[in-house]
């Protein structure tokens, strides 16, 4: 466990800089020893002699863990051994990932990778010899890799890693709390850009880019952004269309940028304009269905007692068919490293510790006002939950004209 | 990540031609005897879907399966709540969603026997290709080559003028992000705002700084579903010692980018201006299709001389590695017409002579 006097994690809002690290850098080891200790107690749990982190382009939380670097390539990997338990060694096709990496300072041992010929990462486990090889996200390795790794491997046992990281990267370490906190300071912004930007007349994906435009200038490495504006048809977010905006449109969001790697999500709604009562009548209603799902928030509470906890607001008034597949999908979900992480719905009996973070969202549709965005990140504390971001939870409104 | 606008729009590509495609991969089926193909796609990179059918996965995993005759139909984990803007996007009729894609293959391809063929199998994920493969016992289920990959590699005339204009967008961009005195974060939200604006779907800029501090800025965009790039240094010029022989560097690579060209002839022409660079400094010259950009040209098959095909557009870029391990990077998105190179994110004056402006 890391020593909290010891190394006690500076956090400094002041021009937006949050170090998570002391003058002599002890901070960080101290967090890069928590995850390969988290790592190598789950790999014992598991029987596993080695565990291979592979990253797709669209799923690289995993070397991300191991790395703390930012990389591009279309296939990475990190790597760690039981027999040499302190030692990661990364693997890329992005021809300037090896320096990302080394450079950041976690990892050593960094070598270039092809994917059709994948000799640096074989060899490496033909030289480790495991028993039993963990891959996560092994459901999406190519087949020309795992072909290589079979091959390199013959007699070894290959299983699914994916699970045991998810649960690895459940509760966030202090570290990993003061980045998240950073991240939800471009949260707001973005949402800030968001609202300033409406006006009648102006095409979705322009709202796009303007959020973009904030956000990247605030330093997020990327977005993930669904939107929907109009009325009481709306039946739920996609990416933006050249749909224009009018007057009296509820413009619906879930906006959710990556800073250091950390994902964060807001959802809000606002209107071109004044807002109707219908308007207010819905986000009154989504606003208890947040606070109920924040107020049953307690470490060990399950996903699924969250996610009650919302439809339960919507079924005391018979909309509960709106909580429903047919409608909606999630009441929230995980967050950090990836953007999706357990899905905050019934029958999800995860349980969620302290520091655990995810957003708790009852979006859906009802005729009220049709789809309604709404939500908050929150942290599960000791007690509790904690908000992790400043917007104010209201019925935004924009400009008229 | 995919969250700029998607559009399906006849004006830029007419019905015909969407036909002409599908049409195209199922000649493509019937001669090698398949009954039906399966092309998998997933939110990084899905560009054979999108060329059949203007189809963006722009979150999780879909396959789009092309039965010898008749439509395409696509399977899909996403929500059947976005079916309605599925349609309204692509050119699709048919879309199923399920929780597994063994059981949406099984399903839609029904009892009976017959060949499924896996569009560039080696890139599936091995479990979902297992998983369909177990489900499909009373099928004989077969690798297929790029076939789809192969009918993008040279684009339409229609495909050509969405590149332009793309493309103009592009350099007016990148000019304004390699401007002098930016962070690096303005720099990217320069690129977010002026190509989001344009209506760029896709946007993946980031900027790499020396050890002497200069920033190159290198952006990705994907217009509808082509892809661009180019890379820019962000110093005037005449600043520091190596920026103006990069420059020239890949404006004579550019240059040579013939219908025929290796990557060999590209590094030939360009290192008469690369070894002018700082002592140390290490350098690549290569060129990618348009069409593998989606992942950098990190999966197919570049060897050494392959030659670029006419007619294509390509990426011609030149990495540069210093000695302290610092990165810098220009780069342009080129035209390999028959009667020479057109630059198309080319600016005034950064192309040499024998190369053409957009």
């Amino acid at each position: 466990m890391i020593d909290r006097y010891r190394y006690s994690l500076v956090v400094c809002v002041q021009d937006e800089e949050i170090m998570t690290t002391n003058p002599d850098g002890t901070a960080d080891e101290a967090e890069r020893s928590l995850r390969l200790g988290r790592v190598r107690t789950a790999m014992t749990a598991a029987g596993l002699d080695a565990l291979l982190a592979f990253a797709p382009a669209w799923r690289r939380e995993n070397v991300r863990y191991f790395t703390d670097a930012r990389v591009a390539g279309a296939a990475s990997f990190a790597l760690l051994t039981a027999n040499d338990a302190e030692k990661v060694r990364a693997f890329s096709t992005g021809r300037t990932d090896l320096d990302a990496i080394i450079s950041r300072g976690w990892v050593a041992d960094a070598h270039p990778l092809s994917a059709r010929s994948a000799s640096s990462l074989t060899q490496a486990l033909r030289e480790a010899r495991p028993a039993r090889l963990g891959i996560a996200h092994y459901e999406l390795l190519p087949e020309i890799l795992m072909s290589q790794l079979i091959q390199a491997l013959p007699g070894t046992e290959i299983v699914s890693a994916s699970g045991l990281m998810d649960n690895v990267r459940l509760v966030k370490s202090d570290w990993e709390i003061a980045r998240m906190r950073r991240a939800a300071s471009v949260v707001d912004a973005g949402w800030a850009a968001f609202v300033d930007v409406l006006k009648p007349g102006l095409p979705e994906y322009a709202i796009v880019a303007a959020v973009e435009a904030a956000i990247k200038g605030r330093g997020a490495e990327d977005n993930f952004m669904l939107i929907a504006s109009g009325g009481d048809e709306v039946r739920g977010m996609t990416a933006p269309t050249p749909r224009v905006l009018q007057a009296g449109d509820m413009v619906r969001t879930e906006l959710t940028p990556q800073l250091d790697g950390y994902w964060l999500q807001i959802c809000r709604s606002a209107v071109v304009g004044p807002a109707s009562d219908a308007q207010r009548r819905s986000f009154d209603l989504f606003n208890e269905a947040v606070e109920a799902g924040i107020a049953a928030v307690h470490p060990g509470v399950t996903a699924h007692e969250v996610a009650r906890a919302q439809n339960d607001v919507f079924r005391a008034r018979g909309l509960g068919q709106y909580c429903t597949s047919q409608y909606t999908r999630v009441r929230g979900h995980g967050h950090g490293l990836h953007i999706d992480e357990t899905p905050i719905i019934e029958g999800n009996e995860t349980e969620l510790p302290e520091n655990a973070v995810f957003i708790i969202h009852p979006n859906t549709y009802t005729p009220i006002a049709g789809y309604h965005v709404l939500g908050d990140p929150v942290r599960v504390t000791r007690d509790g939950a904690e908000v992790l971001i400043s917007t104010e939870r209201k019925l935004f409104e924009g400009a008229a004209r | 990540m995919k969250r700029g606008l998607v559009l399906l729009d006849p004006a830029e590509i007419p019905a015909d031609e969407w036909r002409g495609r599908v049409a195209a991969a199922q000649r493509e089926l019937a001669a090698s005897g398949t009954d039906v193909a399966l092309v998998y796609g997933d939110v990084s990179r899905s560009d054979d879907i999108a060329y059949l059918t203007n189809l963006c996965v722009y979150w999780n995993e879909g396959i789009l399966a092309v039965p010898a005759h008749g439509d395409p139909v696509f399977l899909t984990k996403l929500s059947p709540r976005v079916h309605p803007w599925m349609r309204l996007i692509s050119t699709v009729t048919e879309i199923r969603s399920g929780r597994s894609f063994a059981e949406l293959v099984a399903t839609f391809l029904g009892p009976g026997g017959g060949t499924v063929g896996l569009v560039e199998a080696e890139l599936w994920p091995a479990a979902v290709a297992a998983e369909i493969r177990l489900a499909l016992t009373d099928r004989e289920v077969r690798p297929l080559g790029a076939l789809v990959r192969a009918l993008r590699q040279v684009p339409s005339p229609a495909e050509i003028a969405l590149l332009t204009r793309a493309a103009a967008s592009l350099a007016d961009t990148a000019a304004g992000a390699a401007a002098p005195d930016l962070t690096d974060g303005e720099r990217v939200a320069v690129a977010e705002r002026g190509l989001r604006g344009d209506g760029f779907l896709d946007v993946l800029a980031d900027a790499a700084r020396t050890g002497d501090g200069v920033a190159s800025v290198r952006i990705t965009a994907q217009y509808r579903y082509l892809w661009l790039h180019a890379s820019r240094i962000a110093a005037a010029p005449s600043t520091g010692t190596w920026p103006d022989p990069l420059r020239q560097a890949i404006a004579d690579a550019v240059t040579a980018a013939v219908p025929g060209a290796t990557a060999a002839d590209l590094d030939q022409a360009a290192r008469p201006a690369l070894d002018r660079l700082p002592a140390g400094a290490t350098s690549e010259v290569r060129w990618v299709h348009h069409a593998d950009m989606a992942t950098n040209g990190e999966y197919p098959d570049y060897p050494s001389g392959l030659p670029i095909p006419a007619g294509s557009v390509v990426v011609v870029a030149i990495d540069v590695r210093f000695a302290d391990g610092t990165h810098a990077a220009v780069a342009e998105t080129v035209l390999a017409a028959a009667d020479g190179p057109v630059c198309l994110t080319g600016q005034a004056g950064t192309v040499a002579a024998g190369g053409q402006i957009r």
